[in-house]
């Protein structure tokens, strides 16, 4: 009966996980290809791609480290500012994003420092308020940011000196959503996925394993972080128009449900969790109080019902304990 | 059986108003089975917290194969060969037992390989369990698994704070047999409130009560001292 620690485990989960990848890419490059005669729905399908690559994001820190961090749309904004404003001083918009993303990780970095010391419910209490000091800045500083106006007329970048077409920056969207979801994949495979699982599991055991929690808590910062730059970079040009209100709590939080709806903790939750609820919010546009409370309701829902969200639930076992925002802990000595 | 492995030197813990360790000096050798005896509250826990670098020290030093563990946290204290189990089982009850063993080998201070795993895992009788939630496992089973985690890390020293605690009596026995296996694949550390395991497991026993040292020798020597009998020995608790 006795079974060998090498052989087993996660090999099959991997082909299937490379399997839905290879489907994934497919859909997501097809799909601005099939809905290139509705340049309405090829946007809607635009900006889905960059909320599955923010859900990647928020997912890594989320999902698989437990830190909730309500800051995420304020990283964001940082790298869209960062770019917008490069951009207009004449940076090509790819150079410009990279620096726009490190700019949006460095800070996520030193905004995450906070969950070194506060856990759980605490922290996350802590981000919310970074987050609103955050949009309170992107108003304040209207030399960068142009203040409540924001900017408009972003232009689609260029590429050798044409413009793109709305097809191709499509096309760059998915193959963003597409390398989010691989490189997630690759981090969840590796020894660094195993350490930020034991640091969401227990971070006092994980430490007593040899693991350097706070270390690894400012990676999975720094990577998270990365994601919602390269989303908040790529967001600009395709809407054309930012403000303070494009990267406030609430879209912190959206990003956040779209994570825990869909099933925090797995790679393709998340993914599914995005796809389904960055449209609804277009369809549902024009009826904006039901699209508020039906948001509300959808939380409450998450939290209430299925704190695993869609593929938690219908997965093996539900692998996540039910409350992720912890019960107050006041600095659990070990027993 | 010469060398140093383990010097505390005038340890003292300090809670607010509560003194729960006063001048602690302790010396282990390695390879030396040291027991750890005490009432409930007496701070053999808190001693164990200490070393491990979950508390800090109100004053004293302590050394780790001839290192001191002045500031180091658990993960250095643990990269340093120096590993402990908890008084209450504590594994990642949502993971396979599979990945609990993974994770422990994520950032071991020694890499094993699949098959000293392997031979680990058969040692402590949990190999036919690898798939299994390490949540869903019994008392016992989370314990070998504790031991199959630490032991993966090939540390020097293993401190066990009250390793049998919450097991049937025949799991006490299991347990105490692997314990006394486990001495010849590292030096351990035992804590427990009686004197039944330290008897079988220990070369030497430190009494502690309230805090301070009582008494320190052989067993036999320990089980035949009268300051021993009449304060703890004698009464209920032991
Ligand atoms: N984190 C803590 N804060 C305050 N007091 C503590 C803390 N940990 C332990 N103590 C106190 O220190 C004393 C020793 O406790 P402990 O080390 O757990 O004893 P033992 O393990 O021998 O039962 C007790 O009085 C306990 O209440
Ligand atoms: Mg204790």
């Amino acid at each position: 009966m006795t079974q060998s620690f090498k052989t087993g485990g996660r090999i099959q989960g991997h082909s299937a996980n490379l399997l839905l990848l290879a489907g994934f890419a497919i859909v997501a490059f097809v799909l601005p290809i099939a809905l290139s005669g509705n340049r309405y729905l090829a946007f809607v399908a635009g900006v889905t791609m960059i909320h599955i690559l923010w859900a990647c994001g928020m997912n890594l820190l989320y999902g698989y480290t437990g830190l909730m961090p309500l800051m995420f749309a304020g990283i964001a904004g940082i790298s869209a500012y960062t770019v917008v404003d490069l951009t207009a001083n004449g940076w090509s918009f790819w150079l410009a994003l990279p620096v726009g993303a490190l700019a949006a990780s460095i800070t996520g970095t030193v905004l995450g420092l906070p969950s070194l010391r506060l856990k759980g419910f605490y922290f996350t209490l802590c981000s919310l308020v970074i987050q609103t000091v955050m949009t309170l800045g992107f108003i304040y500083f209207s030399g960068l940011t142009n203040g409540d106006t924001g900017f408009s007329q972003i232009p689609l970048p260029s590429l050798r000196g044409e413009p793109l077409s709305s097809l191709s920056y499509d096309l760059v969207l998915a193959a963003a959503a597409v390398l989010g979801v691989m490189v997630l994949i690759a981090i969840m495979r590796s020894t660094l996925g195993r350490r930020l699982i034991a640091i969401r599991e227990d971070d006092e055991l994980a430490a007593m394993l040899g693991i350097n929690v706070t270390g690894y808590k400012m990676i999975a910062f720094f990577v998270g972080s990365l994601f919602a730059g390269v989303g908040g970079a790529l967001y600009a040009p395709y809407i054309g128009f930012i403000s303070p209100r494009s990267f406030d709590v609430l879209i912190s939080m959206n990003i956040w449900l779209m994570v825990a709806f869909g099933g925090r903790g797995t790679i393709w939750g998340p993914v599914l969790g995005a796809a389904l609820l960055a449209p609804l919010s277009f369809f549902l546009q024009e009826y904006y109080t039901i699209k508020d409370v039906l948001y509300g309701a959808l939380i409450i829902a998450v939290i209430v019902l299925m704190p695993a969200g869609l593929l938690g639930s219908l997965g093996r076992t539900p692998r996540l304990p039910a409350a992720e925002i912890d019960a107050p802990v006041p600095r659990r000595s070990p027993k | 059986m010469t060398e140093v492995l383990l010097e505390a030197k005038a340890v003292s813990k300090r809670f607010g108003g509560v003194v729960a360790l006063k001048n602690i000096d302790l010396v282990q050798h390695r390879g030396e089975t040291l027991g750890m005896i005490g009432p409930n509250g007496s701070g053999k826990t808190t001693f164990v917290n200490l070393i491990s670098g979950h508390t800090r020290l109100s004053s004293g030093s302590i050394a780790f194969d001839h290192v001191s563990l002045a500031g180091k946290n658990p993960s250095q204290v643990a990269k340093a060969g120096l590993t402990r189990t908890y008084q209450a089982v504590r594994v990642f009850g949502e993971l396979t037992v599979r990945e609990n063993v993974a994770t422990a080998l994520v950032d071991a201070r020694v890499r094993l390989g699949a098959e000293a795993v392997d031979e680990l895992a058969d040692w402590l009788r949990i190999s036919h369990r690898y798939e299994a939630r390490a949540g869903g496992l019994t008392l016992m089973e989370q314990r070998q698994l504790e031991l199959l985690m630490r032991l993966v890390q090939q540390p020097k020293l293993m401190m066990l704070d009250e390793p049998v605690g919450g097991l049937s009596s025949s799991e006490v026995r299991t347990m105490i047999g692997l314990l006394s296996e486990l001495k010849s694949r590292c030096t351990v550390f035992v804590i427990e409130h009686t004197m039944k395991v330290i008897r079988e497991l220990a070369d030497k026993v430190v009494v502690l009560m309230a805090g301070e040292k009582l008494a320190e020798g052989s067993p036999t020597d320990i089980l035949a001292d009268q300051r021993v009998i009449d304060r703890y020995l004698g009464t209920a608790d032991a």
